[in-house]
């Protein structure tokens, strides 16, 4: 799964920019749509997870 | 007074006795007549063999003891230092390959505050201190979104269904990782720096590393160096919940992070997915506010361009108008009925052709007349 807090840390930036610049529609339309395609995928790692437990067997037995 | 010493006696009655009969018996007279006690002294010629047996004196001001403490006793032990005042708890026996009277202990108390465990932590923590693996600048900061948590701790304890349980209310998106290690007894050192070992080699964004509470001795495995060391040395910061709150091991000194118990960890290890999806919720609503503001920014600018062109229109037309106005002026000037209104009149005949000349009016010529305020029929006499 790609990195969730790179995910978010992306999101918060789009959201920052598109906040704070006087952006033309174009570039605010880009934005836009890149947030909300990054909210969708970060929605979805949030929701469908179950958690995984994986044992890593001792292999090697101490002496 | 006494009879004088026949030194030939025994050996005439009964034969000289040979050295193990006499170590023989004299260990016999020794168990039967000293029961294990518990003897104190000054421990003296400290050496720990290979086997991990223990070999030392127990002294006093006027004599001393040999002993010997075998390694299915003192697995647990730190090991004692020279001078160290302590108490032991012994079988008096008799060392029958050397002929030396000697005490087999089974059990070793340091009498100083908190003991033997106490000097070896203290031990251990300055030898830590000075490698500087205590200062507080080394802690990490946790993963705000870990992926990969690892645990190492015993694969049957109540301290891995605590994390299991917690990670997989809090933060399900992460995968578990789980070292299982013996986290007491003999092997407990080896198996858990084994453990930790792997796991350097893993991508873990956390570890922890968690133990049940249990007694001093149980608890030792994360009190020793070598563990501190391996714990120091991971890749990845390092949440310790070893044993209850009270008891703080060396672990728990090295560790980006002391947890009070295993749960208390993994809640430290995890964000709340409930309030990341709420943290979600708000971007993607700011995400949707900041469009809408963007776009009316944008808008507005456009409105504001397109005032500034009908006003920039207007001014042109105004500035038009007035030109007109001028040109009209002086049209006017120059047009034919102000011409008229000054007295002038201009004939015309039927046909509307402008007579100007006298060969244009033969006798009986019928015009009109235009003068300033409308036209009149005349003929030439």
């Amino acid at each position: 799964m790609a990195e969730f807090s790179k995910q978010l840390e992306r999101l918060e930036a789009i959201v920052r920019r598109l906040e704070s610049e006087d952006l033309d529609l174009d570039e605010a339309l880009k934005l836009f749509e890149e947030g909300i395609e990054r909210l969708r995928v970060a929605r979805q790692q949030l929701t469908q997870a179950e958690l995984k437990v994986k044992k890593v067997l001792e292999i090697e037995s101490p002496s | 007074m006494g009879q004088p010493l026949d030194i030939f006696a025994a050996a005439s009655a009964e034969g000289a006795w040979t050295v193990s009969e006499v170590t023989k018996r004299a260990k016999h007279v020794i168990e039967a007549g000293l029961p294990p006690l518990w003897v104190r002294g000054e421990i003296t010629g400290f050496k720990a063999w290979r086997s991990g047996h223990w070999y030392f004196s127990l002294r006093d001001k006027t004599a001393q003891l040999r002993c010997v403490m075998f390694a299915k006793q003192n697995f647990r032990l730190p090991p004692p230092t020279d001078g160290m005042q302590v108490f032991v708890f012994a079988r008096p026996s008799m060392y029958e390959e050397k002929g030396e009277f000697q005490l087999t202990v089974t059990e070793l108390l340091s009498t100083d505050q908190g003991g033997l465990w106490k000097l070896a932590f203290e031990k251990a923590k300055a030898a830590l201190t000075k490698d500087g693996l205590l200062d507080p600048a080394r802690k990490r900061r946790l993963p705000p979104f870990p992926r990969r948590i690892a645990v190492v701790t015993s694969p049957d304890g109540a301290a891995l269904r605590d994390i299991e349980a917690v990670v997989g209310r809090r933060w399900p998106v992460a995968e578990l990782i789980v070292v299982p290690a013996q986290v007491q007894g003999v092997k407990a050192e080896a198996s858990v720096c084994s453990a930790l070992n792997r796991i350097s080699r893993l991508p873990v964004d956390v570890l922890i590393v968690a133990r049940g509470g249990g007694s001093v001795e149980d608890l030792w495995a994360f009190n020793s160096e070598r563990v501190a060391r391996a714990v120091a040395a991971m890749p990845m910061p390092v949440i310790s919940a070893i044993g209850h709150e009270t008891d703080v091991t060396l672990c728990d000194l090295v560790a980006d992070l002391r947890a009070p118990t295993p749960s208390a960890a993994a809640e430290a290890a995890t964000p709340d997915r409930a309030e990341v999806i709420a943290q979600c919720a708000v971007l993607g609503q700011r995400l949707a506010r900041a469009l809408r503001i963007a776009s009316r920014h944008v808008v507005e600018r456009l409105d504001r361009s397109g005032d500034r062109l009908v006003r920039a229109m207007e001014r042109k037309l105004e500035q038009s108008g007035a030109l007109l106005t001028a040109h009209g002026a002086r049209l006017d000037a120059l047009s034919p009925l102000r011409v008229l209104a000054r007295g002038y009149a201009v004939a015309r005949d039927t046909d509307g052709q402008v007579l100007k000349r006298v060969a244009q009016l033969p006798a009986g010529k019928a015009f009109r007349l235009r003068v300033t305020d409308g036209e009149v029929n005349g003929r030439v006499q």
